[in-house]
């Protein structure tokens, strides 16, 4: 519960328009800030809603594939769609579903997901993640065209840069939990 | 066994989602950017030419209804621009040269509009015209000195104008082709230039024929 209010808090923060605003103005803090804090929005929700419908998330999503499949179906519209950005800036309805979907259709399924997926199911996601994120950024970089209609070459450029940060980041994280037990953590 | 069946019309139904997600998001897969939608929107739409006052090289000012009854190819320029604009203008210039000689100014006008205004004056027009080997008349070099209209016709036109902080602009670039009535009829891509010559002759041959 007090993770849903927490998440609501947020919600309401991110939905401000000085705040929208300003982590739209530039394309990096859009796609990099932005999107990822509605994720985990989402997933600041999950335990309030598995606790309200328990039926629904047991029932539907029970080894956590469907889950994860539409995390990654709505992660990748977001990312590698260049027009999603700019639909989201210039149409309400776009920008609307984008403030429904990360959270709902993204955060809440990757948190139910993650504790039932098994070991290989959780390397296999989070390798596809460092391969989206890796995809990403070849396709910023790489690119002597515009793809964004509201955001500069340079801004791309900058976008697949740190898109190819973090893809290199997720690698790390799971070469490492390879070597090390999460179970010595707990 | 029924758990896993669930499982299974769960995936399904996920990516019967994402498909319908990413064909509505693409407008049937045919406009992954921003920019292929813009033309691709455009071409539906035809908006209206807005009718704005223009300043041309010449200082002339005239509103767009001057050139009634004939098509115009037009480009939106700025002239201190130093990468996109030459190119887009050089291409113009084989388009121009590729219409027969007595189509030009009495089917179709050139048009080439500058977007900065406040650097552009006549002199900088006048210039660019030079530059460019444009007769002045039926490639006309213009500005719109009015801001409002200015801005009025790129949105009605979809153009982009970013400033950058070193007094350039990023934009987008298109040839775009007015009918006699001043609807857009086509957006075209400014690299294809044969492409693009052969259908404004096509569209002149067939105005001509009426």
């Amino acid at each position: 519960m007090k993770q849903a209010i927490y998440g609501l808090i947020f919600y309401i923060f991110l939905m401000l328009p000085p705040v929208i605003s300003i982590s739209e103005s530039i394309m990096v803090l859009h796609m990099h800030m932005q999107m990822p804090l509605l994720v985990i929005v989402g997933m600041l929700f999950t335990p309030y809603l598995k606790e309200k419908f328990p039926g629904f998330f047991e029932k539907w999503n029970t080894n956590g594939v469907p889950g994860t499949l539409l995390f990654f179906i709505i992660l990748i519209y977001w990312m590698m769609v260049p027009r999603a950005m700019d639909d989201a800036i210039s149409t309400l309805s776009v920008e609307i579903f984008k403030f429904i979907s990360l959270p709902f259709l993204a955060g809440v399924p990757l948190r139910d997901s993650w504790k039932k997926l098994s070991k290989r199911g959780q390397s296999t996601a989070l390798i596809s993640f460092a391969i989206v994120y890796g995809i990403v950024s070849l396709l910023y970089i790489a690119s002597p065209n515009q793809l964004c209609n509201n955001y500069i070459v340079a801004e791309q450029k900058a976008l697949g840069w740190t898109s190819l940060f973090t893809a290199i980041g997720i690698l790390i994280y799971y070469v490492q939990s390879l070597f090390i037990e999460e179970e010595l953590e707990e | 066994m029924m758990k896993n069946k669930q499982q299974v019309i769960a995936i399904v139904l996920v990516m019967v989602f994402g498909f319908i997600l990413y064909f509505v998001g693409t407008d049937g897969f045919k406009a992954f950017t921003a920019e292929s939608a813009r033309t691709l929107q455009l071409e539906q739409d035809r908006p209206t030419f807005p009718n704005v006052i223009l300043e041309d090289s010449k200082e002339r000012m005239y509103s767009f209804s001057e050139f009634e009854g004939k098509y115009v190819m037009l480009t939106f320029i700025y002239t201190a621009c130093t990468d996109v604009c030459p190119q887009l203008e050089m291409n113009l210039a084989e388009v121009y040269k590729q219409i027969p000689d007595n189509y030009i100014g009495e089917e179709i006008v050139f048009l080439s509009i500058s977007f900065d205004p406040d650097r552009d004056d006549i002199e900088a027009l006048k210039k660019y015209s030079h530059y460019f080997n444009s007769d002045e008349e039926t490639w006309r070099m213009t500005r719109i000195p009015d801001k409002q209209e200015l801005q009025n016709l790129l949105d009605s036109f979809g153009v982009i104008v970013i400033p950058d902080n070193s007094g350039n602009f990023t934009h987008n670039s298109a040839f775009y082709l007015v009918d006699p009535e001043g609807k857009l009829v086509e957006v075209m891509d400014y690299t294809k230039i044969d492409e693009a010559a052969k259908k404004v002759n096509a569209i002149l041959n067939k105005k001509v024929g009426e």
